[in-house]
């Protein structure tokens, strides 16, 4: 599925992939090369049957480009000799092959160095060849035991990589419908999948990567009436929308509610944007016996008669996320075609024709891939509750020191650690608003950036009496001799609009002088949206030395209280 | 044929199909694109192109082709 594209792809530069395989997996290379969305890839399938040569030498001219991903694709009977004895009835043990799958593991991770990221599809068998049914899930005797096992083996050694991710083939296979594998080709050409599996593949390796330089998507908003249940409530009476057992249509829109709580529940936020009466709408969320989905579950609502793009600007201001994080998902072909030429950053897919496909179609949604799932991630529509209620507690209390005092905002600054790091890259990744100099870094690079000598990175809890915002801030500074430079200075935008920026800058500031640096300068990168942090730090640069901190324009506000945890 | 054409372009954006005669001889098409254009066939004609099908000489042009799904009962 072509999950469009987004709008911080502007920054994105096109990255490099090596191929690898014991088949040719030029198709493969051909189809990523010509996806649209960012970023560009340039694809270099190297010959087939050179796996451990590529993995192993890393003066392979394979590894030429300098690749920013490897993908290692192989068939478990070429790549250990043990499973392709095993399949022709030939004497071997399981415990030859599952060793065998350990030095293949092992040379995949010292192949991992060289690279951002390396994609291993997982094993698989051809799921539509038989083998013996009696004896194939023995153990230590049928092959998908063994298969099942190998797999697990690679997973375990990887789990210390976070840079090597294993791809569900099997997934691949049974969402195809037609065969994964062509003997034909194989004959032709040492293909040995079809080109839907290739197809497939290509869809799926792009939304891997997307997720992890974080161009995932983070809201869905939805429209209520014949979208979330069956039926208009306003027409038909609450009582006799179509939601819940024992009407089968009221089954499949039990079962889609539930597919979107389930997303809600790993961090994706979820909106309503429905042209109905707010109040009568909301009485039928709050009161339906078999609402799935309760008002506590959405961050932001627009209900009203107004225009729905108009509508999804105001939720996209409310929410200060850019509109190429929505997706939008509307029964009404009219709406959704009006969205799609008025705001085409949405991404605002045709729904399924039956409503019994819409909980799995939520599930084969791509735009959604992440490559850490924190605790952050699981509390998020909690923040943004937590953000509405403090909204509410300005709009109520008078001058803005007083509020912010009221607030309690308490910030925590602690050193990066190993811990810490998946959320620090992710917000460093996915920031865009308040985000000094856009770089973005994967997990690895940005641990191997952190401990150089003469680099610190900072990161900062924020919290405040209606709850905790977790880890959203984060600085990093590079020292040489006298001179220390912000190279990141990062705010999750959960954090705005309450002097939290002030309080980083004033701490990050501080700890460079105190470590002896007289002069800290931190130049910006003008993106397309990180005008807010520009701006911040433009009223902080002394007169007259361009990107330079003049100490007197930052401190810590006495409405934040700043501890440090060592 | 727009149809076989629009195939091709997929495959092979910006290229002149019409005007070519020998697709591989002229470098319009290679090997790998030959596979991804039997496939395209197969899903667009619901056809099955069978192993010793899969030669150039059956996808070497328009005409090639056209004779190729005459042969399996698919008139454009």
């Amino acid at each position: 599925m072509n999950d469009s594209t987004n709008g911080n792809a502007a920054d994105i530069g096109a990255r490099r992939m090596l191929l690898a395989g014991d088949t040719t997996l030029d198709p493969l290379a051909r189809l990523l090369e010509r996806g649209a969305e960012a970023p560009k890839l340039r694809c270099s399938a190297a010959p087939y049957g050179q796996v451990y040569q590529i993995l192993l030498d890393g003066g392979h001219p394979a590894w030429t480009d300098n690749p920013d991903y490897l993908l290692v694709w192989t068939a478990t009977h070429l790549t250990l000799p043990s499973v392709g004895k095993l399949m022709r009835f030939e004497s071997t043990t399981h415990d030859n092959a599952l060793r065998e799958a350990e030095q293949f593991a092992d040379a995949v991770i010292a192949a991992a160095r060289r690279v951002g990221m390396v994609l291993v599809p997982a094993w698989a068998l051809p799921a539509h060849e038989r083998w013996i049914q009696t004896l194939t899930w023995r153990h230590s005797l049928g092959l998908a035991n063994l298969l099942a096992r190998a797999n697990l083996v690679l997973a375990e050694k990887f789990a210390e990589h976070p840079n090597i991710v294993m791809l569900d083939t099997g997934y691949w296979q049974a969402s195809l419908g037609r065969p994964a594998y062509d003997q034909r080709m194989y004959a032709v050409a040492k293909i040995l999948y079809s080109q839907p599996l290739f197809e497939k593949a290509a869809s799926e390796i792009r939304a891997v990567i997307r997720g992890s330089l974080g161009l995932g998507r983070k809201v869905i908003v939805c429209d209520l009436d014949n979208t979330l249940w069956g039926g208009v409530a306003g027409d038909d009476g609450p009582g006799a929308i179509k939601l819940g057992a024992p009407d089968p249509l009221g089954e499949c829109f039990h079962a889609f509610q539930s597919a979107l709580k389930g997303l809600r529940s790993r961090g994706i936020l979820l909106a309503i944007c429905s042209k109905n009466d707010e109040a009568f709408a909301l009485s039928v969320i709050a009161d339906h016996p078999a609402m799935v989905l309760r008002k506590s579950d959405f961050v932001a609502w627009r209900i009203n008669w107004k225009d729905k793009a108009e509508n999804l600007v105001a939720l996209a201001e409310e929410l200060n996320l850019g509109l190429d994080s929505f997706v939008f998902l509307d029964d009404s072909p009219q709406e959704r075609e009006q969205i799609r030429q008025i705001l085409p950053q949405v991404y605002t897919p045709d729904l399924p024709a039956s409503p019994s496909d819409l909980a799995s179609f939520v599930s084969s949604l791509t735009c959604f891939e992440t490559s850490t799932l924190g605790q952050e991630d699981r509390a998020r529509t909690d923040m943004y509750q937590a953000e509405r209620g403090r909204r509410e507690a300005r709009e109520l209390g008078g001058d803005v020191e007083s509020w912010l005092r009221s607030l309690e905002i308490e910030v925590r600054a602690a050193p990066l650690r190993r811990e810490t790091l998946p959320r620090a890259a992710q917000l460093l990744n996915k920031t865009n608003q308040f985000n000094l100099s856009l770089r973005r870094m994967d997990d690895a690079s940005f641990w191997s950036w952190a401990t150089e000598p003469g680099n610190t990175v900072y990161v900062f809890r924020v919290s405040d009496r209606f709850g905790d915002s977790g880890l959203t801030g984060l600085a990093s500074v590079s020292r040489s001799g006298s001179d220390a430079r912000i190279v990141d200075f990062v705010m999750s935008c959960r954090v705005m609009g309450k002097k939290v920026e002030e309080a980083l800058l004033g701490y990050t500031v501080a700890q460079a002088h105190a470590g002896g640096a007289a002069r800290v300068t931190a130049p910006a990168f003008e993106g397309p949206r990180n005008a807010p942090a520009r701006e911040f730090f433009a009223a902080k640069y002394s007169s007259g030395d361009d990107a330079a901190i003049d100490s007197a324009r930052v401190s810590v506000p006495s409405t934040v209280r700043l501890t440090e945890e060592s | 044929m727009k149809d076989v054409i629009a195939i091709l372009n997929d495959i092979r954006p910006g290229q002149d199909f019409s005007g070519a005669s020998d697709f591989f001889g002229q470098g319009v098409l290679d090997s790998l694109d030959l596979i991804a254009l039997v496939s395209a066939l197969e899903a667009r004609y619901n056809m099955f192109v069978d192993v010793q099908e899969m030669v150039p000489d059956n996808f070497r042009s328009l005409a090639a082709i056209q004779a190729l799904l005459a042969r399996h009962g698919v008139s454009l």
